[in-house]
């Protein structure tokens, strides 16, 4: 919890609450190459510096929905554990 | 050689309405096969327009032309070598942004392109304003606005193409400028590629091994292994620039002027509210109605297919049965009458009985799911659980397919997108009861223990689908690989293009089923009027008698059950003599018979869909695996169940 408020401190994409937004920094990659995914996530427009809305996860540890760029995508839990983003303050 | 023949591409992100505007453009001249050893499909038609002869190529939904799947690989491949007269480039001008990010990426193809902005209804009802004449001047691309549900603009469209084949652009169409620093990289690359004969265009190639594209790689490897150091060596430069990889600067690069011209070309003309559409996507995925939407819509779904699929079914044999006393007086009933009526006819019978009613409907609502957009939404939901199996929720669609019959599931696969993946969820998919297993479970269990004990079974075959599911995940070499799906916005499907789809599926189905069937049947005829049956039945009698505790002739009645499962149950009352199997079968012998039966084998049929997908050795292995592992639960369902029943 202490982390949320830290500010400019990358977090994973799974820290932000519904309706929050976020600004991607960077993607950690997986183990192994692991490019795959990580290039499928740009091509969705999840670059860096992309501003990241969080619209809401399913229950019990299910994927996140957001809006980026204009378009909703839903992302495995895995995978947003993998976009880290600024949280943006209003 | 008729000279007016040409080749139109249509490409595009996934749900952009690429398939409505081929099915407009093609009627009902097409054609659905596979690309040469891929299991990417190829959709193609023809068209005849203003004297040509027009070819037209239907490249999968895409996101991007890299390496990430077999698709994206196929579809530049496509462009680059077969080298299309054009491309139609379909556009969803209501999420132009990420739209155009795929544009920039044809450009750099250097293919003659037009720009088909669809969806201009959905985006006008979001607030967004596309100036068209605006976009086609910064891409330097005809632009022409469609609605392709409602068939707007599809004829100028193609006049546009033809017009642009027939101009023959200035070869040069403009690419992304990139930031200095890659654009100055580029040109050296390009440089030292000048003499290096490349299937791509020289910037396109140098653009890739900046990005570190595989394929790309392999290729300059082969051509000049230099060139490919040299393009490491300039990655690290532009990486150690930026403080990110290449490849992420790169595609960031491209999505900033993607996004500068989305901008530029758009006006977001009303506020931003919350419109019918959004507040069907955030009840259909919330946590509680959500979920009630999803049972109730897929209780809803098979209880009508069932029905009408049970009617329909006892209808079309009651009147195709009508045909044996013809056959009778045609060819006797001696051997070859016998034959051809109990081994080919019914075979068929059998078939059309099954396709017509059950996989027909089934077709239509799964293409008006997937096109509406709830398909997706269903992925949403079931993500975490399909997680336990180490799969996505995108397949829990072929799963859900597999309830109703495993050969279309087993296609299905195809929407994971990898190879691995597509294995893993087929695997799972012909666990899943089919509705001709549900006919035994039904009409045996069901029907003689009561309705609770089917639904244990039920509940059982979950279980075990749970955990073999993860076993296969533990034990089949790859990472998994998490969802990235994208939710379109809900939307009323065009019915033409569903009825296309369902009758390119069914002919699919037809053609790796029938033959199959009727094959089979007439196979185990021949068994039976040689008397084959009963020697057989001896054979396999210490599996089926001592160890699984059932009648010696439920040994053939299992093998008939792998052309169709039901058919076990079938043969089952015809053998006894009886369709009382009260009479005949005990209480435990009846769960452990629709044990086997669900789990035994997939069909004949799924078996082919399995070959066709994955090669011979795979399903092989898939099929030998599910008849051990039955009849090992078989004999411990039958020594635990005597304990207690």
């Amino acid at each position: 919890m202490e982390k949320r408020n830290t500010g400019r401190i990358k977090v994973p994409l799974t820290v932000l609450r519904k309706g929050e937004v976020g600004t991607v920094v960077s993607i950690s990659g997986g183990h192994g190459k692991g490019g795959g995914f990580e290039k499928r996530l740009m091509d969705m427009g999840l670059t860096p510096g992309t501003r990241v809305t969080v619209v809401k996860s399913a229950p019990f540890h299910g994927p996140f929905e957001v809006i980026v760029r204009g378009s909703r995508l839903a992302l495995g839990r895995g995978m947003a554990e993998r976009i880290l983003v600024e949280i943006e303050h209003k | 050689m008729n000279k007016k023949k040409l080749l139109i591409a249509l490409a595009g992100n996934a749900n952009v309405g690429k398939s409505v505007i081929f099915n407009h453009l093609t009627g009902l001249h097409q054609h659905i096969g596979n690309w040469p050893g891929k299991t990417v499909e190829r959709v193609e038609g023809t068209l005849h327009f203003k004297g040509y002869t027009i070819d037209v190529v239907d490249l999968p939904g895409i996101y991007s032309l890299s390496t990430y799947s077999l698709e994206e690989l196929v579809s530049r491949k496509y462009i680059a070598v077969e080298r299309p007269d054009i491309v139609i480039n379909v556009v969803d001008a209501s999420v132009l942004e990420r739209n155009l990010f795929f544009t920039l990426q044809l450009m750099e193809l250097e293919t003659p392109l037009v720009i088909a902005l669809n969806q201009m209804d959905i985006a006008k009802s979001k607030g967004i304003k596309v100036d068209i004449k605006k976009l086609e001047q910064l891409l330097g691309v005809p632009v022409m606005p469609t609605v392709a549900v409602k068939g707007v603009g599809i004829a100028k469209l193609l006049d546009k193409a033809i017009e642009t084949i027939e101009k023959k652009p200035a070869k040069k169409q403009s690419h992304v400028t990139y930031g200095e620093e890659v654009e100055e990289k580029i040109g050296k690359l390009v440089e030292k590629m000048k003499n290096v004969q490349l299937v791509y265009p020289p910037i396109y190639v140098a653009i890739k091994l900046l990005e570190g594209d595989e394929e790309i790689e392999r290729e300059i490897q082969r051509l000049d292994p230099q060139i490919l150091d040299i393009a490491k060596k300039l990655a690290g430069e532009i990486e150690l620039i930026h403080g990110h990889c290449c490849s992420t600067v790169i595609t960031s690069e491209r999505y900033e002027v993607a996004g500068c011209i989305a901008r530029a070309a758009q006006m977001l003309v009303s506020p931003i509210k919350l419109t019918k559409v959004e507040r069907l996507h955030n009840f259909t995925t919330h946590r509680v109605t959500g979920y009630l939407t999803l049972i109730l819509s897929l209780l809803l779904i098979f209880y009508s297919i069932f029905t009408f699929g049970d009617y329909t079914s006892g209808l079309l044999s009651d009147m195709l049965y009508v045909l044996e006393p013809l056959f009778a007086s045609a060819f006797g009933t001696e051997l070859v009458g016998n034959l051809i009526w109990g081994g080919v006819m019914e075979g068929l019978i059998a078939g059309i009985t099954i396709v017509l009613p059950y996989i027909i409907p089934f077709y239509l609502i799964l293409y008006f799911l997937e096109n509406s957009g709830y398909l997706s939404r269903i992925a949403f939901l079931m993500d975490n659980v399909m997680h336990k199996m180490g799969l996505h929720g995108k397949a829990f669609i072929p799963m859900m397919l597999g309830f109703g019959c495993n050969v279309p599931a087993c296609l299905g696969c195809r929407i994971m997108e990898t190879q691995r993946e597509r294995l893993l969820a087929a695997f799972v998919t012909t666990l899943v009861p089919c509705a001709a297993t549900t006919v035994i479970i039904l009409g045996l269990v069901g029907d003689y223990l009561g309705i609770q004990w089917a639904l244990a079974l039920y509940i059982f075959n979950l279980l075990i689908i749970l955990v073999l599911g993860r076993l296969a995940f533990k034990v089949v070499p790859g990472e998994p690989t998490a969802l990235i799906m994208e939710m379109h916005d809900y939307r009323w499907p065009h019915m033409k293009t569903i009825l296309k789809q369902t009758w390119f599926r069914v002919a699919e189905f037809i053609k790796i089923a029938f033959p199959l069937i009727i094959v089979g049947s007439l196979v185990l005829k021949l068994a039976e009027v040689s008397g084959l049956l009963e020697p057989i039945a001896a054979v396999l009698s210490p599996v089926t008698v001592v160890w699984l505790g059932l009648p010696a002739i439920t040994g053939i009645t299992l093998i008939f059950g792998v052309l169709r499962k039901e058919l076990s149950l079938v043969m089952l009352a015809a053998l006894l003599g009886t369709s009382n199997f009260a009479q005949v079968l005990t209480p435990v012998q009846m769960l452990v018979f629709t044990l086997v039966a669900m789990f035994y084998i997939p069909c004949i049929a799924t078996i082919a869909a399995l070959v066709k997908e994955f090669g011979w050795k795979k399903s092989l292995f898939i099929t030998v695996f599910e008849i051990g592992f039955a009849i090992v639960l078989g004999g411990v369902a039958f020594r635990l169940l005597t304990l207690v029943m």
